[in-house]
């Protein structure tokens, strides 16, 4: 029919739309036949990227005819045009008219036949010229040659040949070049190609100037349409050469002609046309100028300009085609130059004008409806023939060029609406719609407007419904429902609801129409009640496996259809479907929960569901039943079915159901996981519904814990229900008593002893018992022993105990527990099981153990001269004595079992028994224990003497016995030359003389001498050296004896003895100082002495010197 | 005059709608929800900025062949909403920037109702009333 081959005068030409490139005709090339040629051609028509020239190349015939030159016109006094813009006009300079004309030609310099050929050359270039009838198009000739080029200058033959060539073709020097074949073929081309575009631009230019000296000949009055037909040449001429900013002065001036045309009812249409093309080209331009403001403002004032020229009435459709094509283009070139890197923000983009083409798109169809319905027949002769082939853009092909204001013949102006109406009709207007709104979506998309893109998604759903695309309008609809469902917008979402219920009817599916009606009895939705009812009624037919009713709103032959549609549906015998609550805000809603989190595994599983039915009319429910998934696993249970009533609801009613169930032993520490709650509805056995629901539903609710304030009326309170959808089983609460006895606290390093008693006091046996004790923070230092022994030390410790303990049986069983640490820590034990009951359960009890560890005893030492005072150095060969205090801190009376010490060299003892002091002694907390040890030390050291180790074993009072080692630390020992020692009886007796001895002790290997003097005393009358010197050899020891004769009781003071170094010893370093001989003195020599009364009887005297021996004594 | 005024809570979901020509209601919803996706934008990129801007007003965000809209956050992300006719040119930015700050303060005082929860949708004939009142400017 006509409609397909007549164009639309809304639509902007492809000769418009084209990137206007510089024409190069390309003559002389056998692309069929020569190889060579053919890949020159290659290279030059093809691969056009845009670094190259712009210029499009067409291959030439031999006998190419071009255009007819029309002949000069020297005035325009007479002419009248008919018309704005010649339909050819472009097309004929785009690509007909070559600005270039390339002539190749296979010739080599040193050609054997140069003269013929030079000949057939130029008889070709003649010809072309002939064709061309004195159009300026610039003639080149490009030789092909073999040879690759000499450097210009050198090749003296070429010269003169090229000179010869040009002058028997006729053209410039300038306009022969060269092209050798052989390497480097695409560096020529772009090379001869830029040359090919310099003279393009010229002819172009000089072309734009020519049709620019026609101005002057033009007047106001009767060449209005020259004005704009001029200008508009000018600048398509400039874009031709590239220059965009001429090109764009040139179609403002064409526009602003354009807009100076008094507009009457015969050039509306082609006023606007060639408005909708200069525009189409003035924002193009604006974008490539990188001026996208302007663009957007010159659409905008264009579209303000014509917007209300709405023409012909019985032809307003046209008019809104045309507007919606001006948007879409607008948007198609927005689009283009985003694409070319134009950013573009949320507020201007191209989807803009996408949407509102579709919009005008969307009222052209209404008018269409409106003005079209009546027309039945395409009229006959046809008004359009011709309509392709018209001279000028815009015009009415039945009356063509028609230029007077005169008023056109009614009839057959009517008989032309009557065909433009026809045609109308026939137009698809929906898909052009759609097409449009698809391309406003991607664009909303782009620039993060989902609530808009939303919108339009929606509108072209409803277009889908007009245009009885069902089907795809479901699909569209039920696919926004979840995103308005979560913002809460109520009234639009009720608004597509309705909507997707009808195409769900009309397209019978089953699945979306149940799921759409249970969504439409909800409460958020605000449909009127009355519809709620049909609704509910269909559902209700639906269950009973009948056809639903349809809309009555819808006319009756697509009633027809759609039953039809459902007429299969119900014909298997068994009819059931699964529906997907999740995601849904239904008429029905569904929470489950468990009572806690944990479950004991003796105890049963609580769940409680919660079903709510918000719909205005009384729900069935046939059966109620829950998923729980536990590990991998799914369980199901069903409600129990306790009266008819039960799963019955009305409006608002909320009903709380409860499963109980047992768990699982081998389900211990496993969650379970409620999964979804499956509703059903109808009949279980042939026709029914299964909804599944997950155990709630999100809501995206601001603040939850306000909803508490709201009144409500359900007693269960079903928007408050607290969830817990996750619940764990747990081994039961243990019946079992532990008891451990021990003595608080443990004394560290003794293998402290735990009893550990276990009563049964369950109803039942128990069988596999198993303790096991460890400590909880892993304290390497505290040891768990079975025995009190280091055998068999562990940090975890399986007890030995009977495995079966019988009802009320009571078990004991003990083990110990060492910490080598004074701390605190906890003995955690755990007893396993398996009651023995009607039903093997495991168990487990856990109990705790706080331990607290203290040290027995302290241990402190003191070392004394041999005088018992406190000394705070050793020396070397003078006894000391080591004083061990024991301070027990224990609470528990502690024995002592042995002490000893064991000396590490240089210390040795100074006695030969070295019994415990203490030994088998039982000390209580506080008191302390005290030994004496004399010992000696056998060489200097500047650092404490170590001087052994301390060890004690003891026990607590019936304890088992541990030992205690510790390490004594000494003194510093120095070393002296002299050693001094008195021998003096324990006691004397009054008038009985006794003898005391000083040993001196020269232990240096050299010889010292010191003065002895030794004060008189009271108590005593002696014999001896009084005042004398002393020489004492090296390495030996001297002995001076006295014979003292007490003449007191009591403790008297000793005769003194001073010791000073003689002043006759020899020069060099003294061995000893005489501070050091004072310290001596005060160390080692005692002052005093017992003396006792006189002995009544004969006393067994002590021994005295005997005058034979007194050599020494000193009367 | 306003020919529509809408609240949108924080989850973007309608507290409020009103609009003086009653069947027009759906049509407006759908402009205002568009102009959220503006408001959403703005916001996303303003609060990148400056920690706590003073200025609620968020000027005009979408202007289209017939209508204009405007829009006004508080500082618990309340959205309000007005759509102006294109045509009307009485409404200058001042006049739609007062009419903001008194839907504000009538908000304020909806909330501190007790008998209002906040976050649900607001039905309260007097607010309707003040409300109509703002856009018709007879307050």
């Amino acid at each position: 029919m006509q409609a397909s081959t007549v164009q639309s005068d809304s639509d902007i030409p492809q000769e418009l739309c084209v990137k206007p490139l510089a024409l190069v005709g390309v003559s002389g090339l056998d692309v069929v036949n020569n190889a060579v040629h053919k890949s020159i051609w290659e290279t030059f028509s093809g691969n056009r990227r845009i670094e190259r020239a712009p210029v499009l190349f067409k291959i030439l015939g031999n006998a190419q005819e071009f255009p007819i030159v029309k002949p000069r016109r020297t005035s325009y006094d007479w002419y009248i045009p008919k018309g704005i813009l010649k339909k050819n006009w472009m097309n004929k300079h785009l690509y007909e008219i070559p600005a270039v004309i390339v002539i190749f030609y296979d010739l080599d310099w040193n050609d054997p036949q140069w003269n013929e050929k030079m000949m057939e050359c130029a008889s070709r270039v003649q010809s072309m010229r002939a064709a061309l009838e004195g159009r300026n198009t610039r003639l080149t000739i490009v030789l092909m040659q073999n040879s690759p080029p000499l450097p210009q200058g050198e090749d003296s033959l070429a010269a003169e040949k090229a000179a010869a060539l040009c002058s028997s073709c006729d053209i410039h020097s300038q306009s022969l070049f060269v092209l050798p074949h052989g390497d480097h073929l695409q560096g020529y081309a772009v090379r001869l190609e830029n040359a090919f575009y310099e003279y393009a631009q010229v002819y172009y230019q000089n072309e734009a100037k020519h049709i620019k000296s026609h101005k002057e000949h033009l007047n106001k009055n009767s060449h209005q349409y020259l004005f704009v037909r001029h200008q508009f040449k000018i600048a398509f001429l400039s874009e031709m050469r590239q220059d965009n900013h001429t090109a764009h002065k040139h179609y403002t001036n064409a526009y602003n002609n354009l807009l100076d045309i008094r507009i009457v009812d015969t050039n509306a249409l082609e006023i606007r046309t060639i408005a909708g093309f200069i525009n189409y080209k003035l924002c193009r331009l604006l974008f490539v100028l990188n001026l996208p403001r302007d663009a957007i403002s010159q659409f905008k004032s264009h579209i303000e300009r014509f917007k209300a020229r709405i023409g012909f009435h019985e032809l307003t459709f046209e008019h809104y085609a045309w507007l919606s094509k001006q948007y879409s283009v607008f948007g198609d070139i927005f689009d283009e130059a985003v694409k070319l890197g134009l950013p573009a923000v949320q507020t201007q983009h191209p989807g803009i004008y996408y949407q509102q083409a579709a919009q005008y798109c969307t009222q052209r169809k209404k008018l269409c409806h409106e003005l079209c319905t009546t027309v039945a027949t395409y009229p006959q002769p046809d008004p359009l023939q011709g309509a392709n082939n018209m001279e000028f853009y815009g015009q009415r092909p039945w009356r063509p060029g028609k230029l007077t204001a005169d008023p056109p013949d009614p009839h057959l102006e009517s008989s032309g609406i009557q065909a433009l109406q026809y045609l109308e009709k026939q137009v698809n207007h929906s898909s052009l719609i759609i097409t449009l709104y698809g391309l406003a979506i991607s664009q909303y998309k782009m620039y993060r407007c989902p609530r808009t893109r939303r919108y339009l998604v929606l509108q072209m759903a409803d277009e889908y419904y007009d245009s009885n695309d069902y089907g795809k309008a479901l699909t569209l609809y039920t696919h926004m429902l979840t995103d308005f469902r979560n913002e809460q917008w109520w009234d639009i979402l009720s608004r597509i609801l309705e909507k997707a219920i009808l195409c769900a009817y009309l397209t019978a599916n089953v699945q979306d129409y149940v799921a759409l009606a249970l969504e439409i009895l909800g409460a958020n939705i605000k449909t009127p009640l009355n519809e709620k009812r049909r609704i509910y009624e269909n559902l209700m037919r639906i269950l009973k496996k009948l056809i639903p009713f349809g809309d009555p709103k819808l006319s009756q032959e697509i009633l027809q259809n759609a039953i039809i549609h459902w007429q299969p549906v119900f014909t298997d015998k068994r009819f059931n479907l699964t529906l997907d609550m999740y995601n849904m805000i239904a008429s029905v809603s569904v929470k489950a929960r468990f009572t806690k989190k944990t479950y004991e595994v003796n105890q049963n599983v609580i769940l409680e569901i919660f079903i709510r039915s918000t719909c205005p009319f009384p729900l069935t429910l046939t059966k109620v039943s829950v998923t729980l998934t536990l590990q991998n696993q799914n369980l199901e249970y069903t409600v129990p079915d306790l009266d008819e009533y039960s799963f019955n609801f009305h409006k608002d009613e909320v009903k709380k159901y409860v499963i109980e169930f047992l768990a699982d032993c081998k389900d211990i520490n496993k969650d379970i996981h409620i999964h979804s709650v499956n509703i059903f509805m109808g009949n279980l056995e042939d026709c029914h519904l299964n909804l599944k629901y997950p155990p709630f539903v999100e809501v995206n609710r601001n603040h939850p814990e306000l909803c508490h304030f709201k009144l409500n009326s359900d007693v269960l309170d079903f928007d408050n229900v607290q969830l817990i959808t996750q619940a764990t089983v747990v081994p039961r609460e243990s019946k079992l008593k532990v008891e451990f006895r021990h003595n608080n606290p443990a004394l560290l390093g003794e293998w402290y002893e735990i009893e550990a008693i276990v009563t049964n006091e369950e109803l039942h046996d128990i069988v596999d018992l198993k303790i096991e004790v460890w400590i909880e923070e892993e304290i390497a230092n505290v040891e768990l022993s079975l025995q009190p022994s280091d055998k068999e030390k562990k940090l975890n410790l399986v007890l030995n105990n009977s495995q079966t303990l019988q009802s009320g049986e009571e078990i004991a069983t003990n083990f110990f527990v060492r910490s080598n640490l004074v701390c605190k820590c906890n003995i955690q034990s755990k007893l396993t099981y398996v009651l023995n009951g009607d039903k093997r359960i495991l168990s487990i009890k856990t109990e705790k153990l706080p331990l607290v560890v203290v040290e027995p005893f302290e241990v402190s030492t003191k070392y004394l001269s041999i005088l018992m005072d406190e000394i705070d150095k050793f020396y070397v060969d003078e006894e000391f004595g080591i004083m061990s205090y024991v301070k027990f801190t224990s609470p528990w009376p502690i024995i002592i079992e042995d002490t000893s010490l064991d000396y590490l060299f240089p210390v040795i003892p100074a006695e030969k028994n070295q019994s415990s002091q203490i030994a088998g002694k039982m000390f209580n907390k506080d008191e302390i224990a005290a030994e004496l040890r004399l010992a000696n030390c056998n060489k200097a050291n500047i650092k404490s003497t170590n001087v052994g180790n301390y060890t004690i074993k003891w026990r607590r009072e019936g304890g088992h016995g541990a030992s205690t080692t510790l390490n004594v630390i000494g003194l510093t020992c120095d070393w002296l030359a002299v050693g001094l020692k008195l021998i003096v009886p324990a006691h004397g007796f009054v008038r009985t003389p006794m003898i005391v001895e000083y040993r001196f002790e020269n232990r240096s290997h050299e010889l010292i001498r010191l003065d002895l003097s030794m004060e008189a005393s009271e108590s005593f009358m002696f014999s001896g050296r009084k005042q004398f010197s002393i020489s004492l050899l090296p390495v030996s020891t001297r002995t001076l004896q006295y014979n003292l004769t007490p003449l007191y009781t009591g403790s008297v003071v000793l005769p003194r003895l001073g010791l000073t170094i003689s002043e006759s010893s020899e020069n060099g370093p003294p061995v000893i100082r005489q501070d050091q001989l004072n310290s001596l003195i005060y160390r080692t020599l005692p002052t005093h002495v017992y003396v006792m009364p006189q002995l009544r009887g004969e006393a067994n005297l002590p021994e005295t010197l005997k005058s034979s021996e007194n050599v020494a004594v000193i009367g | 005059m306003a020919v529509c005024a809408a609240i949108i809570g924080k989850d973007n979901s309608s507290k409020f709608f009103v609009t003086l020509n009653p069947d027009e209601e759906l049509h407006f919803q759908y402009k205002v929800l568009s102009s959220l996706d503006i408001i959403e934008d703005k916001l996303a990129t303003g609060t990148k900025g400056g920690a706590d801007t003073k200025e609620l007003y968020l000027g005009m965000l979408l202007s289209l062949e017939t209508y204009k809209i405007y829009g006004y956050v508080t500082n618990t992300k309340i959205k309000f909403v007005i759509v102006v006719d294109s045509t009307n040119v009485v409404l200058r930015d001042n006049e739609i920037r007062s009419m903001f700050r008194k839907i504000h303060s009538e908000f304020a005082d909806i909330v501190s109702n007790p008998f209002y929860i906040p976050g649900e949708p607001i039905i309260s004939k007097n607010f309707t009333t003040s409300m109509k009142n703002i856009m018709t400017g007879t307050v």
